[in-house]
């Protein structure tokens, strides 16, 4: 099982190196654009042709990753299918718009680049980047209901006492509570139950309200949050292959193009962490009890002032740790019977219902109805415990990233740019350097910068994502199923050689993209010539 | 489901053909050391590159209906053709960084590695159908899926050892051929190439003459295995009765407008062969495009009401539909998503336009 996890993570994080240069990129182009249209210096679209055809690759392999990890997730957890024909449909559906205009607006761009004026190349552009954010909005929302199930209200917190309610109840309890407990006593995986003919009929509807997911506070906050992380690292990567250029050659043409690109950098990085992070963190305490326990270590109950202060605005609020829920699940001493009878499910409604879905319930139902929700509570603290080392390092690993990324930000900012009081603090900072290190020279600090910049940027975005979805665990729907519960039923499909050889090809294909983008981005003159050479031989050919 | 299987089918027919074409004449330009063959394989390639991503993303809508509001059936394809879904993936993740290498690497590479590529790039698109097939035909005649709604045990390659799948593959390759061909054509004689003309004939129009004898044998094999279909296409009878035979006039478009494409193609490749750019090439490859998006709109279609196909009837299509919702709730932005899926092939058919008429190159 951790290995099917591990690779379904992989190919999502290879994805997502993708996805966060689709979404950084344009910020820089119509920066480039805009700098060309006011003052009609072709550095800007030479620049912007290189970063068309990265785009262009970089859209190709985000597609590529895109469909396997779509691709990948239904059929090897192809009882998440109850999620995306319920709570997910509504948004997945609408992110077909995002991806279809995406593609044929890139194209356009990609077509009647240069050919067409600048500003209506701008307008291209941002139509394209509008709509690849609102397919970030959408998988981001999806992504968020997993993390607090929006509109199940108190159906997690039925089973695990200290869960918050997650807003109203849009979900048929009754079925989802009868579900779960038919897919213990028959001992299937929920693919099994879903596949059969008829089965979305008996079951019928379960939820009320197919918008719920949009309207789940925590998925905004995850949308703003995950959204700018994915421009600034995208930004960043873009920035960090200008500075190498301008290392490698000296010519402060490529100043002006990382001057174009480090402002809106500065400012986005700058609002992340203190509004936007700092909220998404505030969403986390509230909905997240346990990811919030792991995050800070608390295997005990803690007072940390200013921890408390951010978390909950009050610096004398404890911090619960994992002692204070397990005190929880020991004093709920309730069956899962009583648990199923709170809300309206009954044994012959449970027997009904799983002869209907051609299911053998015999006597495992019994013990399924008289298991002590607390066991059961409990032994989901303790997996969740076994993760707390790696989830707290991994945040407070995040955290010094991001600062350092942020100081990168600021400092070569206020090189490139004048800033009032910084850029001065900062050429000051500057000579002593290349006073104590005669080695390092202005081409040798701005790549330094960018570096840091990129690498800081692109490991909180890692270990950010790392922490959301290991914090989560052990549920693939926060408080509600388990990966068990949603996994394949094909045998094969996690056996050892297979996840070996999905990982092979994962790998292969990724970082052999990530090279063929490194090398594109590495030769602009060549490309130059390349296009130029494809465009006369096309026209002579067709002459 | 239906909108998005028609625009992906017309699409991927052109870049899977067209791709053959590059990777064989990129091979013979090498080997003859001919500069115009090479022209010529960049132009064949012009298209598919142009093509090949927006294609693409109307797989991915076809798996998010299906996905969202087939959610049984596609449940039962995670498990039951497993290995066909893995065999058109594998064919994806080939395909796609094979047409970026092969592009990037021309002219860069030495000709023979490049030729070699090329093959990589046109093959792996082979595979995607040669997976995805297998669902198609498995719901026509069930072999794994008939051992699954039986309750008996399947095999992972159980979905390969339809006969009917084999015909349905070997019907879907030549098509692309012909599709691909006929549209390299067009292409040559919108350029006024009549060499080019000339290149692309035998491409467009052999695989269609071969389609005349794949084509009867395909529905003589419906006649005796899937005899619902047989009759759906076939019984005008049934239809007159309001008995069946539903799917009888779209059969009769079908096969009117491949006859139309057979005497267009005869015109084109004898004038061809004269050196001379027939008047219709230019419009062959919207017909042959045509004649292929008919083709699957007949060999879905047919199936209705059913989504599987058994001898005494079937699959209703809504024993598999989305009722954990109430679709209406959806339906309005279903009508919206439907809008924004015209306006992009606008936009597309707008950027395809400038790229392949107007033969702006950014």
């Amino acid at each position: 099982m951790q290995a099917i996890l591990n690779l379904s993570a992989l190919g999502v994080y290879m994805h997502g190196v993708f996805v966060s240069i689709t979404l950084g990129l344009p910020l820089a182009m119509i920066s480039f654009l805009y700098l060309y249209m006011k003052t009609g210096d072709e550095t800007y679209m030479k620049a912007t042709k290189l970063a068309t055809v990265v785009l262009s690759i970089n859209f190709a392999l985000g597609a590529i990753t895109g469909t396997l990890v779509e691709f990948g997730l239904l059929t090897v957890w192809p009882g998440t299918l109850l999620v995306v024909a319920s709570t997910a449909l509504a948004p997945l559906a609408l992110e077909l718009i995002a991806f279809t205009m995406e593609v044929a607006l890139l194209i356009l761009f990609i077509v009647t680049l240069g050919r067409v004026s600048a500003g209506k190349s701008i307008g291209i552009l941002a139509a394209y980047w509008a709509f690849a954010l609102f397919s970030g909005i959408l998988i981001t929302a999806v992504n968020s209901w997993q993390q607090a199930p929006w509109g199940v209200g108190p159906i997690a917190k039925a089973l695990y006492p200290y869960m918050p309610e997650y807003g109203p109840l849009a979900m048929d309890a009754q079925k989802l509570v009868a579900l779960k407990i038919i897919a213990l006593a028959s001992g299937e995986s929920l693919q099994a139950i879903l596949q059969g003919a008829g089965v979305a009929e008996t079951i019928g509807i379960v939820l009320n309200d197919p918008f719920i997911i949009l309207k789940s506070p925590y998925a905004w906050v995850s949308i703003a949050h995950n959204l700018l992380a994915a421009i600034i690292v995208g930004a960043s990567i873009a920035l960090l292959g200008w500075a190498y250029r301008y290392y490698a050659t000296g010519n402060p043409y490529y100043i002006k193009l990382l001057a174009a690109i480090i402002v809106p950098l500065l400012a986005l990085s700058l609002v992340q962490p203190t509004i936007v992070g700092h909220e998404m963190a505030v969403q986390v305490v509230k909905y997240n009890p346990t990811k919030w326990a792991l995050i800070e270590g608390a295997e005990k109950t803690k007072y940390s002032p200013i921890k408390a202060l951010l978390a909950y605005g009050d610096p004398n609020h404890p911090i619960y740790g994992l002692d204070h829920y397990a005190k929880q699940c020991e004093e709920y001493k309730v069956t899962v019977r009583e648990v199923a009878l709170s809300v309206g499910v009954d044994e012959k409604m449970l027997r009904d219902l799983g002869s209907k879905l051609g299911l053998q319930l015999d006597g495992r139902l019994d013990a399924v109805l008289n298991t002590q929700v607390r066991d059961l509570c409990l032994a989901d603290l303790e997996k969740a415990r076994e993760r707390m080392d790696k989830v707290h390092y991994a945040y407070y690993l995040k955290i010094g990233s991001a600062v350092t990324g942020v100081i990168a930000t600021v400092a070569l900012a206020a090189m490139l740019v004048r800033i009032p009081v910084l850029s001065p603090i900062v050429s000051f900072a500057e000579s002593i350097i290349y006073r104590l290190f005669s080695f390092v020279n202005r081409r040798s600090l701005v790549l330094l910068l960018a570096a840091l910049i990129a690498f800081g940027f692109a490991t909180t975005s890692v270990l950010g994502w790392y922490v959301r979805e290991v914090g989560r665990k052990p549920w693939t729907v926060y408080g509600l199923v388990y990966p068990e519960e949603v996994v394949s039923v094909v045998d094969y499909a996690t056996s050892p050689a297979f996840v070996a050889f999905a990982a092979f090809l994962i790998l292969a294909i990724n970082l052999s993209g990530v090279a063929a983008l490194v090398f594109v981005a590495s030769r602009a003159d060549e490309i130059s010539e390349s296009v130029k050479k494809i465009i006369e031989t096309i026209r002579s050919g067709a002459e | 489901m239906g909108i998005s299987l028609i625009v992906h089918v017309g699409l991927v027919s052109v870049t899977l053909g067209t791709g053959l074409i590059t990777a064989i004449y990129r091979y013979l330009a090498y080997k003859n050391n001919d500069i115009y063959l090479e022209t010529f394989a960049r132009r064949a390639f012009r298209l598919l590159a142009v093509t090949e991503l927006f294609s693409g993303v109307w797989g991915t809508v076809i798996t998010v209906v299906m996905a969202g509001f087939f959610t049984g059936l596609f449940a039962m394809f995670a498990n039951v053709l497993f290995t066909p879904i893995v065999i058109a993936l594998i064919g994806i993740m080939i395909r796609i960084p094979a047409i970026a290498a092969f592009w990037y690497t021309w002219g860069r590479i030495d000709p023979f590695r490049h030729s070699i590529l090329g093959f990589v790039m046109a093959l792996s698109g082979f595979m995607i159908p040669l997976g995805f097939r297998a669902l198609m035909s498995d719901i026509t005649v069930p072999t794994a899926i008939g051992s699954f709604l039986d309750n008996r045990p399947f095999g992972a390659f159980d979905a390969y050892f339809s006969s009917l799948y084999w015909n349905l593959y070997l019907h879907t390759v030549l098509a692309v051929i012909s599709v691909g061909g006929f549209m390299v054509v067009s292409i040559m004689a919108l350029d006024g190439d009549a060499k080019g003309v000339k290149i692309a004939a035998p491409y467009a129009f052999i695989p269609l003459m071969l389609q005349f004898v794949i084509g009867p044998l395909y529905l003589l094999q419906l006649h005796f295995e899937a005899p619902y279909v047989f009759n759906a296409l076939v019984r005008v009878d049934q239809l007159l009765q309001g008995s069946g035979g539903l799917f009888t006039p779209a059969f009769a478009v079908k096969v009117i407008s491949a006859l139309a494409l057979l005497w267009i193609g005869t015109k084109i490749y004898s004038d061809a062969k004269k050196g001379v750019i027939n008047p219709y090439a230019k419009y062959g490859g919207f017909l042959a495009i045509f004649v292929a998006v008919a083709g699957e709109i007949v060999n879905s279609g047919s199936r209705y009401p059913y989504m599987v196909v058994l001898d005494s009837g079937g699959k209703r299509i809504e024993e598999y539909f989305n009722y954990y919702i109430n679709i209406g709730d959806v339906f309005p932005a279903v009508v919206v998503i439907l809008l924004f899926l015209v306006l992009s092939l606008v936009v597309f058919t707008v950027a395809a336009y400038y790229a392949l008429i107007r033969k702006f190159v950014a």
